[in-house]
């Protein structure tokens, strides 16, 4: 909308007169009307007066403007368009003092009037003794749904038809009556037929009689006439009853979906109940502990004490021995290069200073030869990427710099194939051609057109970006799968799943390798009580959102890992295990074999567990896990307050869990 | 806050050490000594500075925290004192992605008040006639396209309008009536003057010294420079005239405002960044951000007067006292290094103290000044 003025009086010209001389402390103006009711769509102009302190008329000029620009507009002469419903304000504001006279003028928008209702989901034909969802909406005269209006539902004949508390067909018996939907003065009549309910069978079947906790078990239901033909399109309602086997206080145990999947959390005797009209019939399984815990012990420690330790790769270099760079955060601009062939000694062997603050992430190339690392915080506000030939790591020579529209900081990036995914000041990913290393050159890039879209991360898999965009989710790109004809020099978006919370981090592909099935880890972050940066532990929150992408176009969100008041932040799969740095619980082992169901961290599947800390860390003895990577049968991992780390798993000792 | 405690500290040990090795005392005054406050934006760790300097010394008061995301630097840039002094304003420049305002109350320096502005939203003033917060939309990185100005009622702290100026605008200044808003865009060399009580861009000034390229490869049209980058704009505070920084061709231009017209042109130190005027108009002081220097100027005879060395490298903003005695001058350093804010005396042309603050020292801004008793 364009603000606004209406030229009352002559316009100062700008001269050599003090600020505060303009001469219009005193007056006063007067709008009219001093509110507005308008019908959405609706506009009308506001009428302004100023006045000198003695009440007599006098030369002035008014400013309006909204304050909801989305809920009114207002130009210059003082029209007032009502655009959304609702209470909204707009200003008049007396131009030329300091403490000008100012005017509120509350603006209430409402719906045009009801018109008509409309069913929305209401079936033709239901079978007795089953239960069917209604939904319908009232019309305004504008064409827009009011919803702020309910609709009532009654039944023409409540021996046939039922309308429960729910506002749910409740099917009694054979017949022909009426659904009347009913509110704000206006009602509308939907016939429905209700057919005997054929089924006369009534079966549930297990596909296994035993499982483990957290193995998924598929309840099959079939339903048949009295003739012994197969009914597939009468609804069926499935219960699960449980029997812990440790039944001192225990909590909701199991869950079965409408499809039949069923998932223990803790061992006992699950029975699974369908019903169907008046049949019912159950089927019982026995769930058995997982039995997959052992333990993390710790194999070595390359301690950073003095700074923030930020991104690690873990990568076997060109002479075959091991090598491992970390980022810094918030610190100087360096980043450090271990040799880890012997990770019980953990060896610092190099350090890269470049002009930022922090070195946020850091990647090797699959040859081991190229190391690429970002900045932030750059005294030239250039920041982009460096691109460092590792060939030896203990001497990295810098190759080249790249910063062209790269300046608003590099927060991660990912090599592959001679390209670089680099984050752009968080909006984007730019696609950087480093085949020659010492001359980077950006081919593409890759941004979501959503309203305010932002992006964290970015991981490439078998030719395909998997970026983590906050709020807009997960993004599947092509980047040289060739599944939608992408390219680096032309990417090429396919799939996404977003989910409500806009937490998402970090995001991590994987087959699954019992299942087949394809699944996408989106990781959380999430700061509800802040970040300390010194003296005291943080207590971040989060979880890992496991995304089944199988069907690329209904992409399910099936189950969780979340550990109980911490925040997860990077993560990795390897085979069916995955290893996930979990911020103030450390790092985490987790075995996602199998089909994935509900919440993985109490269905057992924990593996491992070990927190990092140190008397001397950054902050003293508080965990703050940022990456993990595993690396020849053992796990490295950076934590941020204590620096690089390398445990393996062990067999259990003591007691479970 | 940890870090607060830690800059406080630091500032601590700077304020201890006192004056910079070469510092120089100022003379004997003949006038009573003053109070000065100022506030700094440390950027690259997300804190704000206020500073107390009594004529000798200056010294951190108190560290506030600023920003909402724990693990990202969302850099402060711009901050600005209301005209009545209840309440300062600070743009951050990065969110996911829009930066945001914040409203600050100013006896206790709490949070009291914010709104979503563009990318990157840096320097601001608010307008005594209209009383609307004017912020550019710096939109620093990525692609150069054409920003904004986005113009907000700071008592409801709401943004109510936003107007096309050019790419990358910095310096949002406004004329001493507070009808004309002035900003530069640095990747296509105009100045903008946006007629503040209609939002609507009124005129554009190409600020090139027939140097640079003649057309823009950003977008900015006829006229366009891509060489000149002016970063600031200081509108004269009694006369129609304003005072441009030309970072990129490290000039001082003097622009008619009536005319519409640069008159003069003064050649500076390496990368003019940051340019305020004393409240007579006698002078301005301008930071060369590529020098570590900061240049003092007779505005009447067009002479660069003193070149004053800063403590560290970086100089980014200045601020003249409101009785144009001193200026404070905030130097960004580099990594890990400190920022400082140095204290200018203007009469002799010297600085005359210096105090460690937080990384990156970046907006400035002069709260005002009181008697010392």
């Amino acid at each position: 909308m364009t603000p606004t003025r209406i030229a009352v009086g002559a316009l100062l010209l700008l001269s050599a007169l003090p600020a505060q001389s303009t001469g219009t402390e005193d007056l006063v103006l007067r709008v009219k009307p001093s509110e507005l009711n308008l019908t959405l769509g609706a506009t009308e102009t506001l009428r302004t007066e100023v006045v000198d302190v003695g009440g007599r008329p006098a030369k002035g000029e008014v400013l309006f403007f909204s304050l909801d620009r989305r809920g009114v507009s207002v130009d210059k002469s003082g029209k007032v368009t009502a655009l959304r419903t609702g209470s909204f304000r707009v200003i008049a504001r007396l131009v030329g003092a300091a403490n000008g006279s100012r005017v509120v003028i509350p603006v209430r928008v409402v719906h045009a009037k009801p018109a008509a209702i409309v069913l929305r989901s209401a079936p033709q034909r239901v079978f007795a003794d089953t239960i069917v969802e209604l939904d319908a909406a009232i019309i305004g005269e504008d064409g827009r749904t009011r919803p702020d209006l309910t609709v009532d539902f009654r039944s023409s004949d409540p021996k046939i038809v039922e309308i429960d508390d729910l506002r749910r067909i409740v099917a009694r018996s054979a017949g022909t009556c009426a659904i009347i939907a009913s509110g704000s003065g206006l009602e509308q009549r939907h016939q429905l037929v209700v057919v005997a309910n054929p089924v006369r069978t009534l079966t549930v079947t297990p596909n296994v009689k035993q499982a483990r906790t957290g193995d998924v078990v598929h309840f099959a239901v079939a339903t048949a006439d009295s003739a012994g033909k197969r009914i597939d399109d009468v609804p069926v309602q499935l219960a699960v009853q449980a029997k812990p086997t440790d039944h001192r206080g225990p909590g909701a145990s199991g869950q079965i979906e409408p499809d039949g999947r069923f998932v223990a959390e803790t061992p006992g005797v699950y029975t699974v109940i369908a019903a169907c009209g008046k049949l019912a019939a159950s089927a019982t399984v026995r769930i058995t502990p997982r039995n997959v815990q052992q333990q993390l012990v710790k194999v070595g420690h390359g301690e950073v004490f003095h700074v923030h330790t930020s991104d690690l790769w873990v990568w076997e270099g060109v002479d075959g021995r091991d090598y491992a760079v970390t980022g810094t955060w918030g610190a100087d601009g360096e980043a450090y290069f271990w040799d880890v062939t012997d990770p019980r000694r953990i060896e610092r062997i190099a350090t890269v200073k470049v002009d930022a603050r922090t070195v946020n992430d850091v990647k090797v190339s699959k040859d081991g030869r190229i190391c690429v690392i970002s900045r932030e915080g750059a005294s030239n506000r250039k920041n982009g990427i460096i691109v460092l030939d590792v060939s030896n790591p203990r001497s990295p020579k810098m190759l080249s710099k790249f910063t062209d529209n790269l300046t608003g900081g590099v927060h991660n990036l990912f090599i592959d194939s001679g390209f670089v995914y680099a984050l752009s000041a968080g909006r984007r990913y730019d696609v950087i051609d480093i085949h020659d290393p010492s001359a980077p050159v950006r081919v593409s890039n890759f941004e979501l057109k959503s309203p305010g879209h932002a992006i964290h991360d970015v991981w490439i898999a078998n030719g395909i970006a998997f970026s983590s965009n906050w709020r807009d989710g997960i993004q599947l790109v092509d980047v040289g799968n060739g599944i939608r004809g992408g390219s680096p020099q032309k990417p090429v978006q396919f799939a996404s799943y977003a989910y409500p919370s806009g937490w998402n981090h970090a995001a991590f592909p994987f087959r699954s390798a019992t299942t087949k099935r394809f699944y996408v880890i989106a990781g959380d972050e999430a700061f509800p009580y802040g970040l300390s940066i010194e003296n005291r532990p943080t207590y971040p929150r989060g979880w890992f959102h496991f995304i089944d992408f199988t069907d690329l176009d209904k992409p399910r969100e099936v189950a969780r890992y979340e550990v109980p008041e911490a925040g997860t932040h990077n993560l990795w799969v390897e085979g069916d295990v995955l290893y996930a740095a979990y911020y103030n619980a450390g790092v985490r082992v987790v075995d996602i074999s199998g089909e994935l169901l509900g919440d993985l961290y109490r269905q057992g599947r924990e593996i491992a567990w070990f927190l990092p800390t140190h008397h001397k860390a950054k902050v003293p003895n508080a965990p703050m896990t940022w990456g993990p990577q595993p690396h020849k049968g053992r796990i490295f991992f950076s934590d941020w307050n204590s620096g690089l780390w390398c445990v393996e798993l062990a067999p259990q000792r003591g007691r479970r869990r | 806050m940890s870090r607060t405690a830690w800059a406080a500290c630091l500032a601590l040990v700077a304020g201890v050490q006192g004056q910079v090795a070469d510092s120089k005392p100022v003379g004997a005054a003949a006038e009573p000594r003053r109070a000065y406050s100022v506030l700094v934006c440390a950027e690259s760790s997300d804190e704000v500075y206020k500073l107390r300097f009594d004529g000798a010394q200056v010294a951190v008061e108190k560290v506030i925290p600023v920003g909402y995301q724990a693990t990202e630097i969302e850099g402060p840039h711009g901050i600005t004192v209301a005209p009545d002094g209840k309440h300062w304003f600070l743009s951050m420049a990065h969110g996911k992605p829009f930066g945001l305002l914040y409203r600050f109350r100013s006896s206790d320096d709490r949070v009291t008040g914010r709104v979503q502005l563009g990318l990157f939203p840096a320097t601001m003033q608010i307008s005594r006639a209209t009383g609307l917060l004017y912020c550019v939309n710096f939109d620093l990185h990525g692609d150069m396209t054409p920003s904004s100005v986005s113009i907000v009622d700071p008592v409801e702290m709401a943004e109510v309008g936003r107007t096309r100026t050019g790419s990358m605008p910095h310096g949002s200044r406004l004329s001493p009536d507070g009808k004309r808003h002035y900003s530069c865009s640095m990747m296509d060399g105009f100045l903008h003057e946006i007629d503040a009580v209609s939002f609507e861009r009124t005129r554009r000034l190409p600020l090139g010294d027939g140097t640079g390229a003649a057309k823009s490869a950003h977008g900015g049209g006829d006229g366009a420079d891509d060489r000149c980058r002016p970063t600031w704009v200081q509108p004269h505070p009694r006369l129609t005239r304003a005072y441009v920084c030309l970072n990129g061709i490290a000039q001082l231009a003097e622009v008619d405002l009536a005319g519409w017209k640069v008159t003069r042109r003064w050649p500076t130190g390496k990368g003019p960044y940051n340019v305020d005027v004393t409240p007579r108009g006698d002078k301005a002081v301008v930071t060369y951000k590529g020098a570590q220097a900061v240049g003092i100027w007779d505005l009447t005879r067009g002479k660069e007067l003193a070149r004053v060395p800063t403590t560290r490298p970086v100089p980014h903003g200045v601020a003249v006292s409101d009785d144009g005695r001193f200026a404070f001058v905030s130097c960004e350093s580099i990594g890990a290094q400190p920022g400082t804010v140095d204290v200018l005396d203007l009469r002799v042309g010297h600085r005359v103290a210096s105090v460690a603050v937080g990384l990156q020292a970046g907006g400035i801004a002069f709260v005002g000044s009181r008697p010392l008793r």
